[in-house]
């Protein structure tokens, strides 16, 4: 990983010294703008995150045993224990946004009526250490990165051209393949930390059996549920069987193996 | 005869067509990853990618295949 990390923050370098040598801006210029940048993008995504599926607060009264996990598993993360939401989104799911101080679960309503207890407490538990081990903001981070490397190849490019119509289609172009690799070494880094935040969840419960549990009840639930809508989908993507490419351009290891450390 | 910058727009944008065409779980990924909860089109601990923004990107994919061979046209 701290290769991946070293080859991230070399793309972001060359991208800050063509900035400082083009555009004539100092060091102090280059990294402000960078943090600004990051930052609106960790707000704006909080908040559309939470928006985009209808969040709502989960009440106490309507699930108090799982306050009482989700406050113990904090404690035992040293971290604050997060806002609870409930949200409707059509399938069995849940995702962790905000930074340790300030943290949120989103668990949705069909996760809620397809888990027993234990399971949602291992999926709970998994989610809290997203949010222990950084991942939402290093996510955002390594996003920011990609997003900043994109443009600046962009504006060289355009910089460098006869402003035709050919110059404008090859930046448009190289900044999305420039983008693109760069979010591989993203994925390589997010798919690192899933597996940590597996380790790490069956560390808190004491077993990594609810959440293998969890994973393989969801999986099997998409399976049937895949088979019947996304046949001709599938059909298109040579990349949608999970295969070598496939994997290279996820942001989650395969379900299977995820069940099969937590079993280990 | 075209002059290399021609050729990259022609190459490179049929090469990003072909890429959304073929993967356009991967390109939406790569948009909104870390902007966007993980498996918002599926299941939790998938990957999945929702089937309209696929179409989406499939549809820009015929674009950017358009444009190639239209740069490729008018230059060669």
């Amino acid at each position: 990983m701290a290769v991946v990390g070293s080859i991230l923050f070399a793309f972001y370098a060359v991208a800050a010294v063509v900035v400082m040598g083009v555009f004539q801006w100092p060091l102090s210029l280059v990294l402000l703008g960078s943090v600004l940048f990051v930052g609106v993008q960790y707000k704006i995504g909080k908040w559309m995150a939470l928006r985009s599926v209808g969040a709502e607060d989960l009440p106490e009264e309507r699930a108090p045993d799982l306050h009482r996990r989700v406050e113990s598993h904090a404690r035992d993360m040293r971290i604050d224990k997060p806002r609870l939401m409930v949200a409707q989104m059509g399938v069995p799911n849940a995702f962790a946004v905000g930074r340790k101080g300030a943290g949120t679960v989103v668990v949705s309503e069909e996760l809620l009526q397809t888990l027993d207890d234990d399971e949602l407490e291992g999926v709970l538990a998994h989610e809290l250490a997203h949010i222990a081990n950084r991942d939402v903001v290093m996510m955002v981070l390594g996003q920011g990165v990609a997003s900043i490397v994109a443009i600046v190849a962009q504006w060289v490019v355009l910089m460098t051209g006869d402003n035709d119509i050919a110059d404008f289609f090859l930046a448009i172009v190289v900044g999305q393949l420039t983008q693109l690799l760069v979010m591989v070494f993203v994925f390589a880094i997010s798919r690192y930390r899933e597996y940590v935040a597996d380790s790490d969840a069956a560390s808190a419960i004491g077993s990594g059996e609810p959440l293998a549990r969890a994973l393989e009840k969801i999986s099997r639930g998409a399976e049937r549920r895949d088979t019947e809508i996304d046949s001709q989908v599938n059909a298109l993507c040579i990349f949608g069987d999970g295969g070598g490419i496939a994997k290279l351009l996820s942001t989650h290891p395969p379900v299977e193996k995820r069940i099969e450390r937590l079993r280990q | 005869m075209a002059d290399v910058r021609t050729l990259l727009a022609v190459a490179l944008g049929a090469l990003l067509g072909v890429l959304c065409l073929v993967a356009p779980e991967a390109i939406v990924r790569a948009q909104t990853a870390g902007r966007r909860p993980d498996g918002r089109g599926g299941e939790y601990g998938a990957d999945a990618v929702a089937t309209r923004w696929r179409r989406l990107v499939q549809v820009v994919g015929v674009g950017c295949l358009l444009v190639a061979a239209y740069v490729a046209s008018t230059a060669l």
